[in-house]
């Protein structure tokens, strides 16, 4: 008999970066104490740059007062990973769950997340692959379509994915992403070119269903919560 | 069943120690007994976090096991505290980047750190190539032995690691 796994989906429209880095410490630490299950938070960011543990910023192109006046943040984490951008119409995806739980390791829930991206490409025809060594994240060909930058700690995880949907791809000029300099960034629009895509909530729904695929829940609680205050 | 006597007695000549794999027969045995993967040295002890400690006196030093290397992929970089830190058993001292992932090294015992693997800033890949002798992370002067009683023995350790990789 399968043992029964649980995840609570928040959908939280676009949310700012530094309220949705207090509300993902604040699950991490209640997973760590087992008050709550394994949680999803869907969301989008307004436009904001962010660098990783490694503190790279060697790979931003402009100042950050330049930054500042194209309307855009930047902020320092204790993820992995190097710089990336986020912004409107890219769909990210925080994993608050337990590695331990599911008896892997940081190596294999990248992948995971890998998958998930590559098989939300493959419903639009698209053959993505993960990256090759020291290129993690989601391809199409040399173009880069999806990233990933994770944190663990005590087996539990924060941060995630983003896949570009239809993003504002100029924003990624200003970077090196991920310290990749010799590729492209993609989005799922670019690539499907003339092809009409559906509704973004039709395609966030489905990046949801593969991740909950790929991670094998068996029961998931969806809370819509994009209108409620983060403030509790 | 001869063979993986034999091998299992070869391992503990070698003070290594490696999870069965029940699924395998024959021949086959013997080679995946000695295989390197989330091999487990005698004489340490291990928290269930993944990190050894050995302790001579009331030195200990600590790093990151096979099993935690194999799991994480690739190291590169290693997050170091300064000397003179203050570190707790079960609390995080530092962090590993891997794969875009960071994760972070818990501390198997309480004490002060006396000195940090600084080779590990240039070759962060030591921690998986040699996770239990040059891959070591920083060196911790005790508060307590009496910690020690809360981590594991290696034989505990491997049948740790089986049933969390029995999980998926």
């Amino acid at each position: 008999m399968r043992v029964p796994r649980i995840l609570e989906v928040w959908k939280m429209g676009v949310v700012n970066y530094s309220q949705a880095l207090k509300l993902q410490e604040k699950l991490t630490s209640d997973r760590k104490l087992h008050k709550i299950t394994d949680t999803l938070l869907s969301l989008q960011h307004p436009p904001t740059y962010t660098l990783g543990k490694r503190q790279t910023d060697h790979n931003i192109l402009v100042s950050e007062s330049e930054l500042k006046a194209m309307g855009a943040e930047l902020h320092y984490t204790q993820r992995g990973g190097d710089v990336t951008f986020h912004g409107p119409h890219q769909a990210i995806l925080y994993p608050i769950i337990s590695l331990r739980d599911i008896g892997i390791g940081a190596r294999k829930y990248v992948e995971k997340l890998e998958l998930t991206m590559i098989e939300l490409a493959s419903l639009y025809g698209l053959k993505a692959c993960a990256g090759q060594k020291g290129e993690t994240g989601v391809w199409v060909g040399r173009r880069k379509i999806g990233a990933i930058g994770v944190r663990i700690s005590s087996g539990i995880t924060s941060h995630g994915l983003a896949f570009n949907v239809d993003p504002d791809l100029n924003y990624f000029k200003h970077i090196v992403p991920c310290g990749i300099a010799d590729k492209e960034v993609t989005s799922l629009q670019k690539e499907v070119q003339q092809i009409l895509l559906p509704p973004e909530e039709v395609i966030v729904e489905q990046l949801i269903s593969c991740y909950v695929r790929t991670f094998d829940y068996t029961d998931v609680v969806s809370k819509d919560i994009s209108s409620i205050s983060l403030d509790n | 069943m001869a063979s993986r006597l034999w091998a299992t007695k070869a391992a503990s000549y070698l003070r290594i120690s490696v999870p069965y794999r029940g699924f395998a027969t024959g021949t086959w045995t013997l080679l995946i007994c000695l295989l390197p993967t989330n091999a487990v040295i005698k004489d340490l002890k291990y928290a269930d976090s993944h990190e050894w400690v050995k302790v001579e006196g009331n030195s200990a030093t600590v790093g990151i096991t096979d099993h935690a290397q194999d799991h994480l992929g690739d190291v590169v970089y290693v997050e170091l505290p300064e000397e003179g830190t203050e570190v707790t058993q079960g609390a995080s001292f530092g962090a590993v980047e891997s794969v875009k992932a960071t994760s972070d090294i818990n501390s198997p015992v309480s004490g002060k750190v006396v000195e940090v693997n600084s080779k590990l800033n240039d070759s962060p890949g030591l921690v998986n190539a040699s996770p239990y002798e040059n891959g070591w992370i920083i060196k911790v002067e005790m508060k307590s032995a009496d910690e020690l009683t809360c981590l594991m023995d290696p034989d505990q350790y491997s049948k740790f690691c089986e049933e969390e990789d029995a999980k998926h």
